[in-house]
């Protein structure tokens, strides 16, 4: 699978090469991108509930994350367009805080945030795609390279994807592969530091408190996913499509700072907080599968219906089933309103039991509330202006449009979380 | 489940492709909010869902990689 992956990468990136020089000798062709364009996109993320996987499924999951993100879409000629965008994603978390407890300000506690060094951090990635469309306008190519960092992960990737229309553009259908080759810096939870090989062996305050812990040796994490696409337009007001997407991954599956509590196990606390007895340990392979269906509506100049559905499944026994629904609403020539709703649900992973109720001598285990069983429920609106006259201008770059968009998440393990978005997007003149 | 999933999708393509709407009678279809797929502000939602939710893919968004979420 992952040999084929890569072959079907690099084919991509021949195919891409020989495709421009023979299309070179065309003399006019509609530009795919008329000329550059920039998006400033902006999120706000914020969450909370009381199973923090950090600590062993209880405690806080407060966290708070702003995303500011530049998209820029540059033509190189009639046929070939570059978009690179840059992200920084930046953190405060009470949960990840947790992975020192003990700041000294104030008791450690599962349900209180330490002013730990882990508290906040930023993600910074960037990704770069160049897509080449054939003289006709019937095959694209199109290859990506991205990369990314946090303090303790690390990622690059490549992936590409060939695209081919047909019966006069009705029908489109495309394949598509990436491949990651990521890193872990692991940081494991305090406690736990002093009796990994080397360690003291000795907890301050804690006689007794003597967990057998072994830190990761393979460090990497490869992630290969192959997908497939394909688009029908249906009538002239209902368009669909399928896509499905089968993603292999190995090595350090695991995160290294979630703590896991056993139940055959005596208690060690300190203050207000009880000692790690272990860290999450994972299977080192693991296989997804997903496929998921679009069916889009022009009801008529004011409405459309904008559907979404998707089966997933893998092989830690995980299945999920997604819907989403959306009306945008024409209120005006210029603006348009998105009300929403998503449904999810999923069963839990093979390795997942709440708070204390594993047992050491279990090969896998987890606590981490994302691997449980839960049903969630998302709200969202949104508003967009479009100004097709680009009539506000910041230097060569006429604005085109602004999105604004909110979400509510709701799951019934008490994780709630909303986020707010805004994307304003230039065209240059 | 591959063969199925292949089978799915040539029947998909054998049953839809005898439909044929000509580019002029596209209008409805090229509406902005008809496309097939996300939107660039799209992308912090699947993102969160992506840290929050065991499942990914077949959506646009991320499939793993890039990020220590799942």
């Amino acid at each position: 699978m992952k040999k084929l992956i890569v072959i079907l990468l690099l084919l991509n990136a021949v195919f891409l090469s020989a495709q421009t020089a023979q299309d070179s000798t065309q003399v006019y062709k509609k530009r795919v991108l008329e000329s550059a364009e920039v998006d400033f996109l902006m999120s706000y993320y914020q969450q909370d509930g009381d199973h923090a996987a950090v600590t062993g499924g209880i405690g806080t999951e407060k966290l708070n994350n702003i995303t500011p993100t530049i998209v820029l879409s540059v033509p190189l000629n009639e046929d070939d367009v570059l978009t690179i965008d840059g992200e920084v994603s930046a953190y405060t978390s009470a949960s990840s805080s947790n992975v020192n407890p003990f700041d000294g300000t104030k008791p450690a506690d599962p349900f209180v945030a330490s002013s730990g060094a882990s508290g906040s951090d930023a993600w910074i990635g960037a990704n770069a795609s160049y897509s080449h469309s054939s003289d006709d306008r019937n095959r694209i190519w199109s290859g990506k390279l991205s990369i990314s960092n946090e303090f303790d992960y690390f990622s690059i990737g490549i992936g590409g994807s060939h695209t081919w229309l047909f019966n006069q553009k009705n029908t489109e259908f495309g394949l598509s592969g990436n491949v990651f080759f990521d890193s872990w810096y692991p940081v494991y939870p305090y406690e736990l530091r002093p009796f990994a090989e080397g360690g003291s062996g000795y907890f301050p305050g804690t006689p007794v408190y003597n967990p057998t812990f072994s830190t990761f040796t393979k460090t990497g994490r490869n992630s290969y996913s192959a997908g497939l696409f394909i688009s029908q337009i249906l009538s002239k007001r209902l368009q669909g499509s399928l896509s499905a997407d089968y993603v292999m991954q190995q090595g350090l599956l695991s995160t290294p700072f979630q703590r896991v509590y056993f139940s055959d196990v005596d208690s060690s606390f300190y203050e207000n907080f009880r000692l790690a007895d272990d860290i999450e340990r994972m299977p080192d392979t693991r296989s997804k599968v997903a496929v998921g269906g679009r069916l889009n509506y022009y009801i008529n100049q004011y409405l459309t219906l904008r559907t979404f559905y998707r089966y997933y499944f893998d092989d830690w026994g995980i299945q999920s089933h997604t819907f989403s629904v959306e009306v945008p609403v024409k209120i005006s020539g210029s603006f348009t309103l998105y009300p929403s709703w998503r449904f999810y649900n999923q069963t839990a992973a093979d390795y997942f039991a709440p708070y204390a109720k594993h047992l050491s001598t279990e090969q896998f285990y987890t606590s981490d509330y994302d691997l449980s069983k839960f049903t969630a429920n998302q709200y969202g609106f949104g508003i967009s202006y479009t100004d097709i006259f680009t009539r506000f201008h910041i230097s060569k770059f006429g604005m085109k449009s602004i999105d604004l968009k909110y979400h509510y998440y709701s799951r019934d393990t008490g994780l709630k979380a909303s986020i707010i978005a805004l994307g304003v997007h230039f065209v240059m003149d | 489940m591959i063969k199925k999933l292949l089978l799915l999708f040539v029947v998909a393509i054998t049953v839809t492709s005898c439909v044929s709407v000509k580019e002029y009678e596209k209008i409805y279809l090229n509406d902005p909010d008809m496309v097939l797929g996300l939107k660039k502000l799209d992308r912090f939602e699947t993102t969160f869902q992506a840290y929050r939710e065991a499942a990914v893919g077949a959506n646009g968004g991320k499939t793993g990689g890039g990020c220590g979420c799942n």
